[in-house]
């Protein structure tokens, strides 16, 4: 199959070099957000939580808890409260234990 | 879940076998539970020239009988159950069960008449990947954590950003 | 391969929709879609007259539990205005006139209906087992009244000329694809029958979505099949802004076509690597993987997600695509596409698999509704982006070509899919010319009903919703362009083919699972 062959050839290599080195096509996936505590208010989480589609938003007092592993990375939760809500540009999330996908961010903005 | 006979063995010795037997080449079975379809599309870009799991030294096979890891997604919808247990009895051990994506993982549907809600609750899961799909990169990180070769990244993670928006 | 105009054929529209009406009444006309009520006394009547008429075809058929059980049969008319009619029928009691022997596109929905709400037709005649398992089936909850028998399992008599036997396989099959049990009936090689099961997958979504927003609801509505997360979602989406009232702007209806498009153009690009690999053609698998991966990666640059989640929303879409990024990365993932399209082409082995290979003809894609390419391969001319009423509002003025073929085999399948790719791109450049923007009309909350459709790349999607006085819903209906097309595989399947043909159809469907498991 000359013609395969020549097309192949001139195509070149496409192969990440992932995991050895970090691939660029990286920086355009969706990923689970990151939160400032500064800018939470209790308010604002509980506004999180209701527009969280899934499970992956909780609170526990002074506390928003995060479920990594439920999380779809859809960013509602980041339109409901901007100020916030940042992507957290980790994509490497595999865990051999569930509770280590399950993170606690303390409420720490003032409420108004 | 009940360990069975193969798992008798510490979680620590168990990854010290699967470190030593798989770290060179693995066998992929892949379970659909119930999922949308995306997830299995992304498993399938993983021979795929730009990613090419086989360079890893891991390969897919159809037979539970030589695989070594379970690659499950899905909510775990009830109807599956037997399936499901069958294929992962017909595995022999030491085996790895890899939960991977948002469906198998709870965070989509949640236990009701239809479905379990999470691969967990019908399956040992040893490794869990996030997503919605994981792409083929968080894959093959997941891959690499399920035998050893990669560091988890995930407890160190907090998900906290400062001030300046600078996430860790 | 030829691209064709849609049915010109005169004002199908009216004559039905005037012959419905005498039967019953008309109750409402909006945006492409008529809804007459019809009594039960007349359906039969009126679904003869319906599958009678020429450029008709049976687009689904639902019920919905109120005070009594309402069928519904939305029946599809191609003319220089396609559009939707929606036949409304009260049946009390628990049986309706056999429609399946009228319209055989609603066996597979006469069968769902009695799972879900324990109505039947009045033949007799036995149903199929759809969504409810075998064991633990009347532990499921229905979205009506449950059947006072279960359905009983019955499949196509098989004739065959010596010994034929049955053998299961599934529900776990090869490695990355969909769990999918299928029940092959065989004298060896030869493929006599093929029947399949999807209730081992059946998550029930329609019973799920009941009571949600609809801001919750298109979570769910999307990944009921992921891999037409755009279609499915857009389909849903404006049957709640039907029900609602509620038009979006230009722009956004731009953005959903923009990514409808997107998403049309990777599928084709993976239905061609699974026909390469169904083939054994591995350098051409790889060759489409590069150019599905380069098409995924497009997505994730433009909408931000490689499967186009989250960028429709009731009211409009929440996600503006990069226009800059996809004009400068599109050409080029296309493009490589499309080289390994023509490489294929001129790959005669490859050819030779495909051709003669899982023959449908057009006969059998009308009696079963078949939509999508796989009816547009048997040279139907039928395609929901030319309904540019309601939610085709994109399309008008973009003169959409309908992609047809002849010969209805793998073949014809794959060269519709390559004429849609090139339509495709040819399709976002344009709607970018014209402008896309992230907008959402707001949708008051108010009662009312309303249909929706989307032409995904395996074919017009369809949903229908019931809101209540709060906008939540009553009742939702999503129909995916699988849940139409699977009865046509088993046709494809039989006959002359043999067990190795079985994948390279199936890769030629193009379907999934999930869509008819929903």
């Amino acid at each position: 199959m000359p013609l395969w062959f020549a097309r192949g050839l001139r195509r070149g290599v496409v192969t990440t070099k992932y995991p050895a080195r970090s691939d660029p096509s990286a920086a355009s996936l969706p990923t689970p957000p990151a939160f400032r505590p500064g800018q939470l208010t209790v308010r604002a989480v509980d506004r999180m939580i209701a527009e969280c589609p899934g499970t992956a938003l909780s609170r526990v007092a002074d506390t928003l808890v995060f479920d990594v592993g439920s999380c779809t990375a859809c960013g509602r939760c980041a339109r409901v409260a901007p100020q916030a809500v940042t992507p957290s540009g980790e994509f490497e999330l595999a865990a051999t234990a569930r509770s280590a996908l399950i993170k606690t961010i303390p409420i720490r903005g003032e409420q108004r | 879940m009940k360990p069975g006979p193969d798992e008798t063995a510490t979680a620590e010795e168990l990854r010290k076998r699967i470190a030593v037997q798989f770290g060179r080449s693995l066998h992929i079975r892949t379970l659909d539970t119930g999922s949308c379809a995306v997830c299995e599309q992304e498993i399938r870009l993983l021979t795929a020239p730009h990613y090419d799991l086989h360079r890893l030294g891991f390969f897919f096979t159809p037979a539970p009988r030589h695989a070594d890891l379970l690659l499950v997604t899905g909510p775990m919808v009830r109807a599956f159950e037997v399936a499901a247990r069958k294929t992962y009895e017909a595995m022999p051990g030491p085996k790895v069960v890899v939960a991977t994506g948002a469906c198998a993982l709870g965070g989509v549907y949640q236990s009701d008449p239809f479905v379990y809600g999470e691969v967990d609750a019908v399956l040992p899961v040893d490794v869990w990947i996030p997503g919605c799909p994981p792409s083929p990169l968080a894959l093959l990180q997941g891959l690499g954590v399920a035998v050893g070769r990669l560091a988890e990244k995930t407890p160190g993670l907090t998900f906290v950003a400062d001030g300046d928006g600078d996430a860790t | 391969m030829t691209t064709t105009e849609p049915h010109a054929a005169g004002d199908i529209r009216d004559q039905l929709a005037g012959a419905l009406a005498g039967l019953g009444s008309l109750r409402l006309e909006h945006d492409g879609v008529t809804t007459i009520g019809i009594p039960a006394g007349a359906l039969e009547r009126a679904t003869q007259t319906a599958a009678g008429t020429p450029g008709v075809r049976l687009a689904d058929m639902f019920a919905a539990d109120g005070e009594v059980t309402v069928l519904r049969l939305v029946w599809a008319y191609e003319a220089d205005e396609p559009g939707y009619i929606v036949t409304e029928t009260e049946i009390d009691g628990d049986q309706y006139p056999p429609l399946s022997d009228i319209a055989p596109a609603a066996f597979v929905e006469e069968c769902e209906i009695y799972e879900q709400f324990g109505i039947r037709p009045a033949d007799g005649k036995p149903l199929n087992r759809v969504m409810l398992p075998p064991y633990d089936g009347a532990k499921l909850p229905t979205l009506g009244h449950r059947p006072a028998q279960p359905p009983a399992e019955v499949h196509a008599p098989h004739v065959v000329g010596g010994q034929a036997f049955e053998f299961p396989f599934g529900p776990v099959r090869q490695v990355g694809v969909e769990s999918l049990y299928y029940g092959l009936v065989t004298s060896g090689e030869e493929v006599v029958d093929l029947y399949m099961f999807t209730w081992h997958k059946h998550r029930g979504v329609e019973w799920r979505l009941r009571g949600k927003t609809m801001h919750d609801a298109i979570f769910l509505a999307e990944r009921a099949e992921g891999l037409s997360a755009v279609a499915v979602g857009w389909a849903f989406a404006a049957a709640a802004e039907a029900a609602a009232g509620v038009t979006p702007l230009p722009a956004a209806a731009r953005t959903r076509a923009v990514a409808l498009e997107l998403e049309r153009l990777y599928n084709h690009a993976a239905a061609t690597a699974a026909l390469c690999q169904a083939t054994g053609l591995s350098v051409g698998q790889a060759a489409a993987e590069i150019a599905l991966e380069r098409l995924l990666r497009v997505n994730a640059a433009a909408f931000g997600h490689r499967y186009l989640f989250g960028v429709i929303e009731p009211g409009g879409v929440s996600r503006a695509p990069d226009a800059e990024v996809l004009r400068r990365e599109l050409p080029g993932a296309y493009d490589e596409l499309r080289r390994t399209a023509d490489a294929l082409l001129s790959t005669n082995s490859f050819v030779d698999r495909l051709e003669a290979c899982g023959i449908l003809t057009s006969e059998q894609a009308r009696r079963l509704g078949l939509v999508g390419p796989v009816a547009r391969a048997t040279g139907l001319a039928t395609d929901a982006r030319l309904a540019t009423a309601g939610p085709g509002a994109p399309y008008t003025g973009h003169s959409v070509n309908v992609v047809t073929a002849v010969g209805g085999d793998v073949f014809a399948r794959f060269q519709v899919m390559l004429g849609e790719a090139a339509e495709s791109a040819r399709l976002i450049t344009e709607l970018l010319d014209r402008g896309t923007a992230a907008e959402c009309s707001l949708v008051a909350p108010r009662a009312g009903t309303g249909l929706g459709w989307a032409e995904s790349s395996r074919g017009e999607a369809l949903a229908w919703v019931e809101l209540d006085e709060d906008g939540r819903i009553a009742r939702a209906r999503l129909r995916p362009g699988s849940a139409r097309n699977w009865r046509g595989f088993d046709d494809a399947c039989r006959s002359q083919n043999v067990f190795t043909d079985i994948p390279i159809i199936e890769a030629s469907f193009w379907l999934t699972v999930a869509g008819m498991a929903r």
